[in-house]
């Protein structure tokens, strides 16, 4: 019979690898508590971390890659603990050390983000194909905004509309933007949370010096992934640029008066905040008010707003690994909008879209709600 | 050839710093000798003629420290403390004398190994930079 | 100066010292300084034969400065202090080289520690030097006593000095003394009865004759300092005849206009006329004026208590005409007992207070609890039914570096408590959610075990949620309240009539108002800072001013009383010596220097210094019974002409001097 004994030397590679905040955990178990998956399967967020500062992570287990960097754990914690950074730095250790496999879906996405610089494994060269017809000018150095779409918005058949959406938008407003299409590589931020750093830091030095040789300023972002990557995580690296989200510029362009809004949308609306624009960032309000700017539209609150929404599911670079049904927290996000009788779920970031219109699919009466971006129906109404 | 060893004067506050140092003491943690403690009230007590007088006497490194915020024995010693020092490490910096030679510490009185630390740190900075420019005693021409 | 004459000592400490410093050679050095006529060194300079070396070197060598390099001043400065007096030295012409703590047990190389000795000793030397002789002074103490909040530790702290023949002003803001002692229904771990305990206290403190009891009453001002306060007070105006009420009732029962009771928290409702509670000391009726439709309509409207008053203690001119009145007191101390107030949950959305029925509060539970209480001591739920099952939750805004990061202390206990009762009055399921099992007074544990075998629930895990969102038939009406079970290792679901959060003990709201007024410094976790949390816990750094209770932070009722004791015990040993003495090395003006420009007066923390006329000039005058000689104003002082005795410019810069001779 095996007793188990606190194993240092495991203990001190997580440390290493980013694991510090574990040393802070007082194990009182409100991660768990907090933590979206228990809604649909059993994961002990606690034991995960107690198992890391005894050195007992069991680096084969799927659980290590279960975490979708959600933040409602950390917003919990009484004594502050930086759980996702835990997660990486456990991730990290499996990725860079290879003590485990890295789950398939995932390794086959980074391959494909390290070759063609997004995850979808498309060609780069087609990355500015979306704009294609719409005399979208390119960025040069004194275009005043940088419009960086992110590749899901720029490859994903489900996202295309945001983009084309947040350019129409653009246009009828008169803003001087510009995209950096071919150029572009993905932000990075999901690969890092996956674990994988040195992938990332070439993304992010690739896409610094593109920024800095077109002296880029402003940057306006579809995706909170991106936000919150460009902002909080590149000035560690060099990179310092004024980020902007869509639903920040909309209330912008709406407040002076740059955009009317005359068309009425009498829908029944639902909102389901991001991860990375509400607890990541603490962006809740603007959202809101873009939707309220919207005549004829009725914005009801969902149970589970603001600070305790559930996530959709795909952060952390779970978008790119597979989820069994039953065990979709989208699946139930999407139910609880359908039960409010809403006819649209509006969502403010491009892996969110996906997410949800994956669960249309499969969940019940699920065809009957539409699933939207602000941006697209901030168009519509125009 | 010797190695330089510089000095350091360092105001230390009676409550708090002094303590602490007092605390390394006590815990005999060492540290370098290159440290001379003059023992004031209060970090406000610290009058910019002395620290100035510290290094027009060849003094390569000077310490102002006292108590933190909240734990001052006089409310707020450290905040007047505060003031006087942002203005005097703008003359100390239009004499010529590089940033790192003149620091501001809150060390409070249970902190002897912080102490013990900021003593260490600042060895280490002042070998680096070397001697004070204001060592050098000018000779009187002849 | 006369002809200095130094006499310098060096201590070995046994090997404390001499194991790294070379103690004969450091004194063979300090011979050989200027004005240094005797230069001794010695194994134990603190022991006797010690302090007579000093004490016969004044007397056959007439030396009048004294340096002694030894342990830290903070050890023995007073001890060598009073050798020199008892010498026939004035104490402040002593100056002590720390070559202990400083430097012999902080260094290795003996070498470079006795080098660093001699430079340390040399800097004593050139300062002692500068040293002038103090007087030592003396002011008389004022035997009253004012102490500030009548829960329990005000009451015990006032009921021990008055015992003590003294005389104590005991200002209360709440129409009646108690505090949140008195909405208690059971103390823990003996289940006593709060009430029964505390207001025996109480009617003592309302009969006492040394206790002038300033109910429904606020400080407004403080002035002075150690031995001499002067406090003006606001007596708010209760708009009845105080003299005629007798504390019937009939006035409330009358009162047409009810509002949500303070007391009660909220879970019932007093008249606009009211006595907070039957026990209420004084016991005397208070008009609520800002809701009192008489009082709003300038006598037009209602004035029902008027009417049904027998003693004719509330009138019109009562009710109309009656203010507040500023009452002029004169104290030599000060105690502080403030109190706490409870941590508000409704922030923590994910618990659901104020969105859901039937989540309360630990005070909202004592309410309902006591026998006299809104419920008449029936734990119920909103809809009037007894609860089959009831969560108690642990830590709510406490050990959450979001709300306060510190541990409230008595929860744990009260949570206990709150089971047994739950258990006994409604025999309803109990579950108890925490992290830590904190027992640790008299009894406290045994009480755990107790609980224990009266069939609670202990489940370990931070509560994540309450919610009424029912995923299955058993969960429809109740509150379900989801965690962790940490031990278990599961995520685990509880249905429950009603949920008790165990609220933070805080701050009370207007600390900082409190601070000011009283010159008290806050800590971090935001409760009045104490003068030395192991060894001094009831002083301040305000001398004069003591803290006691829940203010200092959270505690139990043993150990509030026991600090209100400890602060009443300094309190009557300033008292019983009648005098103070004075700091020495305070501020100091040479008027001949100064422009009474008004510097030293604005950055005074504690108001000592003070531009006045004197023989026509404007000139800084200090007020030596407040100054605390920090050496804030002599360092604005643009001319010089402040300085602080002992630590005068001249004589640290000489001391910096010395230090930097040789580099």
């Amino acid at each position: 019979m095996e007793i188990l004994s606190p194993y240092k030397e495991a203990t001190d590679v997580i440390l290493e690898a980013g694991g510090e905040p574990l040393r802070l955990c007082y194990q009182c178990g409100i991660c768990t508590g907090s933590c979206p998956w228990n809604l649909v399967r059993s994961f002990i967020v606690r034991r995960i971390i107690h198992e890391a500062q005894l050195g007992a992570t069991d680096f084969e287990s799927e659980e290590l890659w279960l975490c979708a960097t959600c933040r409602a754990c950390v917003q919990s914690c009484p004594r502050g603990v930086e759980i996702i950074d835990v997660m990486r730095a456990l991730r990290k250790v499996v990725t860079e050390l290879g003590v485990a496999k890295v789950p398939d879906a995932l390794r086959l996405s980074v391959k494909n983000i390290s070759g063609t610089r997004n995850p979808m494994g498309e060609e780069q060269e087609k990355r500015a194909d979306w704009a294609k017809g719409l005399n979208v000018k390119p960025f040069t150095e004194g275009t005043e905004l940088l419009y960086f779409p992110g590749c899901y918005p720029s490859y994903e058949a489900r996202d295309k509309g945001i983009a084309l959406a947040t350019v129409s938008i653009l246009k009828k407003a008169g803003m001087d933007f510009g995209i950096l299409g071919v150029k572009e590589s993905c932000c990075g931020e999901l690969v890092r949370k996956s674990g994988n750093e040195a992938v990332f830091q070439s993304l992010v030095e690739s896409n610094i010096r593109v920024f800095t040789e077109t002296h880029v300023k402003r940057i306006l972002v579809s995706s909170p992934h991106c936000y919150n990557t460009f902002k909080n995580e590149y000035p560690d690296f060099g990179g310092n640029f004024e980020v902007i989200h869509s639903t920040q510029l909309l209330l912008e362009l709406i407040k002076e008066q740059k955009i009317e809004l005359t068309k009425e949308l009498n829908r029944r609306v639902v909102y389901s905040d991001p991860c990375y624009l509400g607890r990541h960032n603490g962006i809740y309000d603007e959202p809101r008010e873009v939707l309220k700017s919207i005549p004829g539209l009725e914005l009801i609150e969902m149970p589970d707003s603001r600070e305790e929404a559930v996530c959709c599911g795909g952060g952390g670079g779970r978008i790119w690994m597979e989820t069994k049904k039953g065990e979709r927290f989208s699946d139930l996000r999407l139910k609880q909008a359908i039960e409010l009788g809403a006819e649209v779920l509006a969502v403010a970031c491009p892996v969110c879209m996906c997410m949800y219109k994956d669960s249309q699919l499969s969940v019940d009466k699920g065809e009957a709600i539409e699933v939207k971006d602000i941006t697209e129906l901030v168009q519509e109404a125009m | 050839m010797d190695e330089f060893e510089p000095q350091i004067i360092a105001f230390t506050c009676n409550w708090c710093t002094y303590a602490a140092a007092d605390l390394a003491g006590t815990s005999r943690i060492h540290y370098p000798a290159n440290v001379r403690i003059v023992r004031v009230m209060c970090s406000s007590m610290v009058s910019p003629m002395y620290v100035l007088k510290a290094f027009e006497g060849g003094a390569d490194g000077v310490i102002v420290a006292g108590c933190n915020y909240a734990d001052c024995h006089y409310i707020d010693g450290p905040v007047k403390c505060d003031a006087m020092f942002s203005r005097l490490k703008r003359i100390v910096h239009m004499l010529g004398l590089e940033d790192e030679r003149l620091r501001r510490e809150l060390i409070s009185t249970s902190e002897g190994v912080i102490f013990a630390q900021v003593i260490r740190e600042m060895v280490e900075q002042l070998k680096k930079l070397g001697p004070s420019p204001f060592k050098t005693k000018m000779e009187a021409p002849v | 100066m006369e002809d200095v004459k130094i006499g310098v000592y060096i201590c070995h400490c046994g090997l404390n010292i001499a194991g790294t410093v070379d103690c004969s050679a450091v004194a063979k050095y300090a011979g050989s300084l200027p004005s240094v006529v005797v230069s001794r060194d010695y194994r134990y300079m603190c022991s006797d034969p010690g302090q007579d070396l000093i004490k016969n070197d004044i007397t056959r060598l007439g030396i009048n400065r004294v340096v002694v390099a030894s342990c830290s001043p903070r050890m023995h400065e007073l001890t060598f202090r009073n050798a020199c007096q008892e010498g026939g030295l004035n104490p402040y012409l002593y100056e002590q080289a720390n070559i202990r703590e400083q430097c012999s047990w902080v260094h290795d190389d003996k070498k470079v520690a006795t080098e660093k000795a001699k430079d340390i000793v040399r800097a004593a030397v050139k300062r002692v030097y500068f040293h002038e002789a103090l007087e030592v002074k003396e002011a008389p103490v004022n035997p009253n006593v004012l102490v500030v909040g009548g829960g329990i530790a005000g009451i015990q702290a006032a009921l021990d000095i008055a015992n003590g023949g003294k005389k104590v002003y005991l200002v209360e803001r709440e129409a009646s003394i108690g505090g949140h002692m008195i909405q208690f229904d059971r103390t823990f771990p003996t289940l006593d009865c709060s009430e029964c305990i505390l207001t025996p206290k109480m009617a003592d403190v309302g009969h006492h004759p040394f206790i002038e009891l300033l109910a429904y009453s606020e400080v407004e001002e403080v002035s002075g300092s150690i031995g001499q306060f002067k406090v003006k007070v606001n007596k708010k105006a209760r708009h009845i005849d105080e003299s005629k009420c007798v504390g019937c009732g009939v006035c409330e029962q009358k009162c047409p206009w009810k509002v949500p009771s303070e007391f009660e928290m909220g879970l019932g409702k007093r008249g606009v006329i009211y006595i907070p509670f039957a026990q209420a000391i004084p016991n005397l009726a208070t008009v609520d004026a800002e809701h009192c439709v008489y009082i709003q309509s300038d006598g037009k409207k209602c004035g029902a208590c008027i009417k049904f008053c027998e003693a004719e203690a509330v009138t019109p001119e009562t009710l109309l005409n009656q203010s507040d009145q500023i009452v002029e007191l004169e104290v030599g101390s000060i105690i502080v007992t403030t109190g706490y107030d409870q941590f508000d949950p409704s922030v923590i959305s994910q618990y659901g207070y104020g969105k859901y029925d039937n989540v309360l509060t630990g005070l909202q539970f004592e309410r309902m609890t006591c026998a006299a209480g809104p419920t008449g001591g029936k734990i119920v739920l909103n809809s009037g039914k007894e609860p089959e099952s009831v969560a108690i939750v642990h830590c709510v805004g406490s050990r959450d570096q979001n709300y306060h990061e510190y541990c409230s202390r008595v929860c744990c206990m009260y949570g206990l408590k709150y089971a047994h009762l739950i258990k006994e009055l409604a025999n309803a399921e109990v579950y108890e959610f925490y992290i830590d099992m904190r027992c640790f007074g008299e009894g406290y544990e045994e009480f755990y075990k107790r609980l224990s075998e009266e069939g609670v629930n202990f489940i370990r895990g931070k509560v994540a949620k309450v919610t009424d969102r029912a995923i299955s038939d058993e969960e429809k009406g109740k509150l379900m309240v989801v965690t962790e079970d940490t031990l278990l290792g599961k995520m685990i679901r509880v249905p429950v009539d009603m949920v008790i959060l165990c609220a933070a003990l805080e701050a009370r709201s207007d600390a900082d108002k409190v601070a000011s007024l009283f010159t008290l410094n806050r800590r971090a976790d935001g409760f009045f800072l104490e003068r030395h949390v192991k060894l001094d816990p009831v002083a301040t750094p305000t001398d004069g001013v003591f803290i006691a209770g829940c203010c200092e932070g959270p505690k139990d009722i043993p150990d509030t009383v026991a600090q209100a004791s400890a602060a009443a015990a300094k309190a009557l040993s300033l008292i019983s010596k009648g005098t103070i003495t004075l700091e020495s090395a305070i501020a100091n003006v040479d008027e001949t220097k100064c422009l009474g420009c008004g510097r030293c007066e604005e950055i005074c923390t504690f108001h000592a210094p003070k531009v006045v006329s004197k023989n026509g000039v404007m000139v800084s005058s200090i007020n030596e019974t407040l100054c605390k000689g920090c050496g804030a104003c002599a360092v604005v002082c643009p001319t010089g002409a402040m300085s602080i005795r002992h630590f005068t410019q001249e004589e640290i810069a000489a001391q910096v001097g010395a230090l930097t001779e040789l580099s």
